[in-house]
């Protein structure tokens, strides 16, 4: 195997150079003592923040300029004359259909999500001890709780475009039910917008999340990392995963609590 | 590659233990942290007050996830504040978009009302 052409190895005749230096951080020192994927997974990860950030100071932004609802919240009907209460909206479980049930749906999606990054992160430390077996094991759990996720999140955005029975009366005399990108029945314009946009953006992070994920488990299987001699590609993954976490716990407060 | 060097040690090879105490330990914080804000859900009127709790729990959370699960606390300080530095500017940019929209709503209200 030639590697005279590859490296950047100085030509000295130092004897203590008995291998060519053809790391990826060729200048000797580890920046960060972290590896290089690791660094730019990090990096990527707060170019990504900054999009959501983006997202959700937007809807700060726009919610603060629409009017607040005054009044006692049993009264409360939906209207695009103010922003409306989360809890009116997001009330609805499979299979409780009419029942009032705020915020139960969202909880149990909530759950779901902290169960995955507790099994992504028991992956990752099965994967400092070389232990093959326990990494496919919490992968596939991992996977399985993900893709309940998008599940979850199919269903729910199912309910927003139908919509609730009471629907909204159009000034025509016509009622208007559920939710698309120029209408709604739970308020303003860009309350639907919103919910689309952001929901939808985080979703489409998990399910690259769930992709790769697969992948992993499929080249964990096949023993690709264990010849590799170690797992940092589940790290790097897992920090992935943790990260749509943990936008889902800033998506969860700003639009479903406050 | 890297690892072209590396001695093969295909022979029986003891696997360590899990060490998963500190993993169950961030995640019951996790849960614990989210069912408050279930109970201030349901047992406060919203306000002010209100919002600021949550977004104190909501900072708590983000930071169990990040510094235990993401394992930035055990990272390099050189690591650890080339992701915050930029994160906090953050918080300026949500805060002068907000009060922008407050403005904006206030000055549409007077335009219509009036």
């Amino acid at each position: 195997m030639s590697t005279s052409s590859s490296t950047l190895a100085p030509t000295t005749n130092s004897v203590e150079l008995e291998q060519p230096r053809s790391g990826t951080w060729d200048g000797g020192n580890e920046p960060f003592k972290a590896s290089y994927g690791k660094l730019m997974m990090w990096f990527f990860l707060l170019s990504d923040a900054f999009t959501f950030a983006a997202f959700l100071t937007t809807y700060g932004m726009i919610r603060h300029r629409n009017p607040v609802y005054v009044g006692d919240v049993e009264n409360f009907e939906f209207s695009t004359a103010y922003w409306p209460i989360p809890e009116k909206v997001f009330n609805a479980f499979p299979g409780f259909h009419g029942v009032d049930l705020p915020l139960a749906f969202v909880a149990l999606m909530t759950m779901i999500l902290i169960f995955s990054s507790v099994t992504m992160v028991l992956a990752v430390e099965a994967g400092h001890r070389m232990d093959k077996n326990d990494v496919q094991k919490w992968l596939l759990w991992t996977i399985l709780f993900g893709a309940t996720f998008l599940g979850s999140q199919a269903w729910e955005w199912s309910h927003f475009i139908s919509g609730h029975e009471e629907g909204t009366l159009l000034s025509d005399g016509t009622m208007f039910h559920g939710a698309n990108l120029t209408m709604n029945q739970y308020g303003p314009v860009l309350f639907g917008d919103l919910f689309f946009f952001i929901t939808g953006f985080h979703g489409t992070h998990v399910f690259s999340g769930v992709c790769l994920l697969v992948w992993a488990f499929i080249a964990t299987t096949n023993g690709t990392f264990e010849k590799r001699g170690h797992y940092e590609m589940v790290e790097k993954i897992g920090l992935y995963w943790h990260f749509v976490d943990l936008v889902w716990v800033f998506v969860f407060t700003f639009f479903y609590l406050v | 590659m890297a690892h072209h060097v590396e001695v093969q040690h295909n022979e029986i090879r003891e696997i360590p233990k899990p060490n998963t105490g500190w993993i169950w330990k961030t995640f019951w914080v996790l849960v614990g942290i989210t069912a408050v804000e279930f109970v201030i859900a349901f047992t406060m009127p919203s306000s002010t007050l209100r919002n600021s709790i949550y977004i104190v729990l909501t900072i708590f959370k983000a930071f169990f996830i990040v510094a235990e699960f993401m394992h930035l606390k055990h990272e390099t300080k050189g690591l650890i504040w080339s992701i915050l530095i930029p994160v906090a500017l953050l918080i300026w940019l949500l805060v002068a978009l907000v009060t922008e929209g407050s403005y904006a709503g206030e000055l549409l209200q007077h335009t219509f009302s009036s």
